[in-house]
């Protein structure tokens, strides 16, 4: 990155025209479409039906500039890192993989997967690798996703075996860091699960303290027959940071995913999440937790689409808004014709903390198949009057009744995180994010 | 301890207790019997702060403290409790968590060192053999899914665990089968002293032969229309509140 003040389109224009070949993720034919649209440089507006309710005047008005030249603490990647404790860690900084602070990648810490640099990949992981793009066709086909494929020079393929369970979870730590220029990281990750393999991910974004930063990553994810991901994905950046992430998983035949997002950083956040099932037999549980204070806004939308008989989907999603915040929930379930034995459920529940607070949601189910079990819905509510004025009258105070309550909204989320650790720290980030809301209204 | 004084209470304008006048005092029982809608819950409610009533006029005093400015947190840190008619339903809030923190709270309010998890443990543990609660009950979430007679003794149990030095029953006894009046009953004399009192909200005399009252008073839109001692429950029981009413409705 040049030191130059610019704004984001002039940013994407400068990167069209950075690096050789050699330098990107992606190879040139695959790389070649996305080009072309961002060329043409179209950004949805609120008439797209897809981002209606999530403006993007912030992120386009967004100057790129110098910031400091202070340097990056690494106790911080300490700290992160006791997140997953017992974990393979591999480190991105200002979307760069930092060999310094990584697991070596050539020491195989988990027996069965292989884990390769994108920019470093060998013809035939290469194909193995961008045949999952290929496959995967977003129904959110916005310039976003094609600012990770067709210009990013960074990110992973994950590649998991056949018949293995893998026992440490893979901890991805992306952290955007002050040192420099307002940080731009656009990795794309490419995940390959073998047959009757298993694997767990943690996604973990995060800030340096005050870090300015647009942070645009992409997720392929194939899950191959009997194979099962449990994927964790959490939103922590500063309030510099504007986020917009895609990611796309297919399941094959009895595949599982388990895919959590806890959304509670960053400006601006979007994070669209596209399952597919493309054989017969798989299910995939997807939950979250979005949390936004002053005048965050956090967009989640997720595509679900049941192309196969005999698929189970689950999606559970809670919404705490507090102060101006804006949430937007925006989840399609679409049940294909000959998905005979559909089983679909969605519902996103919502907590308003405050008078101008505000959420949309909008739940949506298109069912072409007959024999199906469906059911969605959507709430939007305050605290409860009945039940904080019976904690009240055990002697809890108003503001802790408050906090109870919320928290207790936020855990019938959290506590099906299976990795200990982590649901130890979601639980504790979100405690001291309701702790921080209840002292600034009080 | 307490002394209501002329007390006139409305909600969204409809007036429900009509110069409401009650002394209690350390050590006494006073049992409140009364009609349907007469305002029985109405006056447990503003005694213990629920939002959504106007006071009109009159006054309660506790302790030399304004009653009725007092936050509901406060009102119970300084020893009143509620064992409410409907006990709410709270999910994902567990019930030992949220006991130990009501406790500390009022322990701290006391200034009292705060309880740690092992001594609450064996705390809660007495005081649930006082009320023969499931130990099951405590790892779940308040009340959620309690039935009707679980929810009256989870409220006892609190009650035991938070000591309070003022306790109003509103029907605790309702939905409670023979044998758990007996024992929420028992439990209650057990925690019986000196210097704390009871007001028992209640339909039946059943509860009064368990629980002996001080003084009985009956209240009727809004008012205590007669006070008197247990014998007047008994009188209620076989001719109920036909010939009171009757008396009340002609000027005073
Ligand atoms: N939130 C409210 N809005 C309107 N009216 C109310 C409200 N709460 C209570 N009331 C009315 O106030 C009156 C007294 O109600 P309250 O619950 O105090 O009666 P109660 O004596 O406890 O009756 P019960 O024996 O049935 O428990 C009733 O007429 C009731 O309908
Ligand atoms: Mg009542």
């Amino acid at each position: 990155m040049t030191e130059v003040s610019t704004n984001f389109k002039d940013c994407i224009q400068d990167q069209i025209h950075s690096g050789d070949d050699t330098d990107f993720a992606l190879s040139p034919e695959l790389r070649s479409s996305s080009l072309a649209i961002l060329n043409e440089g179209i950004f949805p507006t609120r008439k797209d039906e897809e981002w209606r309710y999530t403006p993007l005047k912030d992120i386009l008005g967004r100057k790129f500039e110098f910031i400091s030249n202070d340097k990056l603490n690494p106790d911080l990647l300490v700290e992160h890192k006791k997140v997953v404790p017992d974990a393979q860690h591999i480190v991105f900084i200002n979307g760069e993989y930092s060999a310094e602070f990584s697991d070596d990648l050539t020491q195989q810490a988990n027996a069965g997967l292989a884990i390769k640099l994108m920019t470093d990949l060998d013809p035939t992981d290469r194909q193995k690798a961008e045949n999952i793009i290929q496959n995967s066709k977003l129904s959110d086909n916005s310039i976003f996703q094609h600012i990770a494929l067709g210009l990013s020079q960074s990110g992973l393929f994950i590649d998991a075996t056949n018949d293995t369970e893998i026992a440490k979870p893979l901890h991805l730590l992306f952290l955007s860091s002050t040192a420099g220029s307002t940080s731009f990281s656009n990795p794309v990750n490419i995940i390959h699960i073998g047959q009757n393999s298993s694997l767990k991910i943690v996604e973990q974004f995060v800030s340096a303290q005050d870090a300015q930063a647009v942070t645009i990553p992409a997720d392929y994810i194939h899950l191959n027959k009997g194979s099962s991901l449990d994927f964790y994905k959490l939103g922590l950046e500063s309030e510099g940071t504007d986020h917009i992430s895609n990611t796309a998983v297919e399941l094959s035949e009895s595949a599982e995913l388990n895919m959590h997002q806890y959304l509670l950083g960053s400006r601006l956040t979007r994070s669209n999440s596209e399952i597919t099932f493309v054989e017969p037999g798989a299910q995939a549980k997807l939950c979250g937790i979005f949390l936004g204070n002053k005048s965050q806004h956090l967009d989640i939308r997720t595509y679900m689409d049941h192309a196969q008989p005999n698929c189970t989907s689950d999606q559970s999603f809670r919404g705490i808004m507090n102060d101006r915040s804006r949430g937007v929930f925006n989840g399609m379930v679409l049940v294909r014709e000959h998905a005979q034995n559909t089983d679909a459920h969605q519902s996103n529940k919502n907590l308003l903390l405050s008078r101008d607070a505000r959420i949309d949601t909008k739940p949506q189910l298109e069912i072409f198949a007959d024999d199906v079990k469906c059911t969605h819905g959507a709430t939007i509510g305050e605290l409860d009057e009945d039940a904080l004025f019976y904690l009240q009258s055990r002697g809890i105070s108003k503001v802790d009744a408050a906090l109870m309550l919320t928290h207790a909204f936020a855990s019938e989320i959290t506590q099906e995180i299976q990795i200990d650790s982590l649901r130890e720290y979601v639980q504790h980030k979100i405690a001291n994010r309701l702790r921080h809301i209840q002292t600034t209204n009080a | 301890m307490l002394s209501i004084k002329n007390l006139h209470v409305s909600i969204e304008g409809k007036p429900i207790l009509r110069g409401l006048n009650l002394e209690v005092k350390p050590g006494e029982i006073h049992a409140i019997m009364g009609p349907n809608g007469s305002g029985k819950s109405t006056l447990a409610h503003v005694l213990s702060g629920r939002e959504g009533y106007q006071i009109d006029s009159g006054s309660a005093i506790y302790k030399n403290l304004n009653l009725l400015e007092m936050a509901p947190e406060i009102r119970a840190r300084e020893g009143i409790f509620l064992a409410f008619q409907y006990p709410i339903e709270i999910p994902g809030v567990n019930n030992t968590s949220f006991l130990k923190k009501a406790l500390n709270e009022i322990r701290k309010h006391r200034g009292e060192e705060e309880l740690d998890a092992i001594d609450f443990l064996s705390l809660i543990k007495k005081q649930m053999k006082l009320v023969e609660m499931n130990e099951d009950l405590l790892r779940r979430p308040v009340n959620q899914g309690f039935s009707g007679g679980e929810k009256k003794r989870n409220e006892i149990l609190q009650m035991a665990v938070l000591n309070p030095e003022l306790a109003i029953l509103d029907e605790t006894d309702s939905g409670l089968d023979i044998d758990a009046l007996r024992i929420v009953a028992s439990g209650v004399n057990k925690l019986r002293t000196e210097s704390n009192a009871y007001v028992v909200i209640t339909h039946y005399q059943r509860l009064l032969d368990h629980i002996i009252p001080d003084f009985v008073h009956v209240l009727s839109k809004g008012q205590i229309i007669k006070s008197g001692t247990k014998e007047l429950a008994l009188e209620l029981e076989e001719r109920g509140y036909d010939w009171l009413l009757e008396k009340s409705e002609s000027p005073s």
